[in-house]
């Protein structure tokens, strides 16, 4: 007797699951301008590398015989895959059938994804589309719940973040659990006309809050760039592939392993003459940090993330002799490059970040400070800019500070690690406040006593500014070196050598991974 | 031909406004320079086009989102 019938039936289940939504759900879901799982999966990766798991799940029906009738797919497709010939696991919601909400095997797939990525170490890339649980689910009869006993589903998310890296994609609507889902993510891309994410969908918010509002006014790309939900917006879904990719080119595959360093050909003693003039000797005009980002780092390697939340603070990947380092940076011509609330959760993550893959970390400090003033006040900047502080204070990656412009107050302290070497350019200024305002605080009598007081605090200020010279700090090795700005790429390069066998020691898990 | 706005990224006063109304600029070009925290901090046009509108003078406190200017591009 040959298993024929059952290999048959296997196959023809294999085909259907495959179907998704039939016909009329795939067209719906073209004329909306968005590609359905399957051809999203076989988009982002390398061709033809897709291997499912669970190939033939679905909702069975069966007739009065137990013969099955009908046949729904799992809503929820994943498996492993390849991006530049590395192993990723890649899994999301199928639009077409239920509008993404999970039915049974689509729900326990989707918890799948991530026990997968963590099991077998390999990076996991979620493509989100859908609105999570429905109100339909809850009315069963029987036993009811999750067993009292059983582990919380949130745990492999939280767990997955300090283990292997996550990618999110939002293509579509992405409301409820799949939002918890994309913001558990160290990368999170959305695509600028065709995704929103939402807590609560338009019915939700009209119902409990009386505002109508549509679900882009609610959750489009304008207002999560700002809000920091997603990293990166992305002009359609192939854009948000190509950003995935590229996230996942700077990171090891786990946290046991080492980023990957490629060859260079970008010569490590290439010295920019540009570098000489890029800060203004005038102190209150402002610059072009990332232009000095890009002509120290390898060409075209700086991919930055998040830039318009906190955008006084600059975050990105980037190479440095082949290695992959994060960089941060202030960008002067936001408040200065202080120290917003937003700027300081943004850095925070992205410090634990590196961490938690081990990436070195390159500095490029402009501070004048934690931001001030009413709003900050009430932004509770000083909370989350301690944060920032102590997330440097305790970072163990390999850590290189260039002082570029200013460095002032406590917030200066958040750009400096243990162990980190210590650049300076002639153009640093720095202590505990900025000369203007400093001066007019601590000689307060001395200028309210002058016949002409605003005379005496320019006075003074000039007295002070001529003490700042930036010698002394090299004289006194409180900087590693002073350099001519124009050999930061050439003294970087040879930073990059000295660490590499830190690198070797720092794989495994950190003390403190990154949490969403 | 649409409107675009400009909006300020920062809170903070005006400085200098360094076009007028009915000017053409090009992508890039200073509308006006706005001070924070003691820097310039110049606003650039976001397309070329003509200035339709300038809604701060110099010493104007702006907030953060403040429609700047509006340029007809």
């Amino acid at each position: 007797m040959s298993w024929e019938p059952e290999v048959q039936e296997l196959n023809r289940r294999r085909h259907l699951a495959k179907q998704q939504g039939g016909p009329t759900g795939i067209a719906k879901q073209h004329a909306r301008g968005r590609l359905t799982i399957r051809e999203r999966i076989d988009t982002l990766l390398d061709p033809g590398t897709f291997q499912e798991h669970g190939k033939a799940t679905a909702t069975p029906d069966y007739d009065a015989n137990d013969q099955p009738t009908g046949f729904v797919p799992a809503n929820y497709v994943v498996g492993f895959g390849a991006i530049d010939g590395r192993r990723v696991v890649v899994g999301g919601e199928d639009f077409t059938l239920k509008g993404g909400s999970p039915n049974a095997a689509g729900l326990r797939k989707s918890v799948y994804a991530e026990h997968l990525a963590v099991q077998y170490k390999a990076p996991l890339v979620r493509m989100l589309e859908g609105g999570g649980g429905s109100v339909k689910g809850g009315a069963r009869r029987g036993t009811v719940g999750e067993p009292v006993f059983s582990a919380p589903r949130f745990r492999i998310i939280a767990d997955a973040m300090g283990q292997v890296p996550i990618a999110s994609i939002a293509a579509g609507a992405v409301a409820g659990f799949p939002a918890g889902r994309l913001v558990a993510s160290h990368f999170s891309v959305m695509t600028r006309h065709t995704a929103q994410i939402l807590i609560g969908g338009p019915a939700l918010v009209e119902r409990a809050l009386g505002v109508k509002l549509t679900k882009d006014e609610l959750g489009g790309a304008h207002i999560h760039a700002k809000s920091g939900i997603v990293d990166n917006v992305a002009e359609d879904e192939a854009d948000a592939f190509a950003q995935t990719r590229r996230f996942l080119s700077y990171l090891p595959s786990h946290i046991g392993e080492r980023a990957p360093r490629r060859p260079c050909d970008d010569s490590p003693n290439r010295m920019e003459p540009e570098l000489l003039t890029a800060v203004p000797r005038e102190d209150n005009a402002g610059f072009d940090m990332r232009a000095i980002v890009r002509c120290v780092m390898d060409a075209d390697s700086f991919f930055e993330l998040g830039a318009e939340f906190g955008p006084s603070q600059i975050a990105g990947l980037a190479r440095l002799a082949g290695q992959p380092v994060g960089v941060l940076a202030n960008d002067c011509r936001v408040y200065a490059g202080a120290m917003t609330a937003q700027a300081a959760q943004k850095y925070r993550r992205f410090v634990e970040m590196c961490d938690t893959f081990h990436l070195p970390i390159v500095n490029f400090v402009d501070q004048p400070g934690f931001m001030i003033g009413p709003e900050a006040e009430r932004a509770g900047t000083i909370r989350y800019g301690m944060a920032a502080v102590c997330a440097a204070a305790q970072a163990s990656v390999p850590w290189a500070s260039i002082q570029v412009h200013k460095g002032f107050g406590v917030a200066t302290a958040a750009h400096y690690a243990p162990g980190a070497y210590v650049l300076a350019w002639p153009s640093v200024q720095s202590g505990a406040l900025p000369l203007e305002g400093g001066v007019a605080v601590a000689f307060h009598r001395e200028i309210e006593g002058a016949a002409d007081p605003a005379a005496k605090r320019l006075e003074l200020e000039e007295r002070l500014r001529a003490a700042r010279s930036p010698f002394p700090r090299a004289e006194s090795f409180a900087v590693h070196e002073l350099i001519d700005p124009r050999e930061t790429r050439p003294a970087l390069c040879e930073w990059i050598e000295w660490i590499q066998p830190l690198l070797e020691d720092l794989t495994g898990t950190t003390a403190f991974p990154m949490r969403p | 031909m649409a409107l675009v706005e400009v909006e300020s990224e920062v809170t903070g006063t005006v400085w200098k406004v360094e076009t007028a109304v009915g000017d053409v600029v090009e992508e890039g070009d200073v509308l006006l320079i706005l001070e924070s925290m003691k820097m310039e901090i110049p606003v650039e046009s976001p397309v070329s086009g003509t200035v339709a509108d300038l809604l701060v003078q110099p010493e104007d406190p702006v907030r953060e989102d403040q429609v700047l200017a509006l340029v007809e591009a």
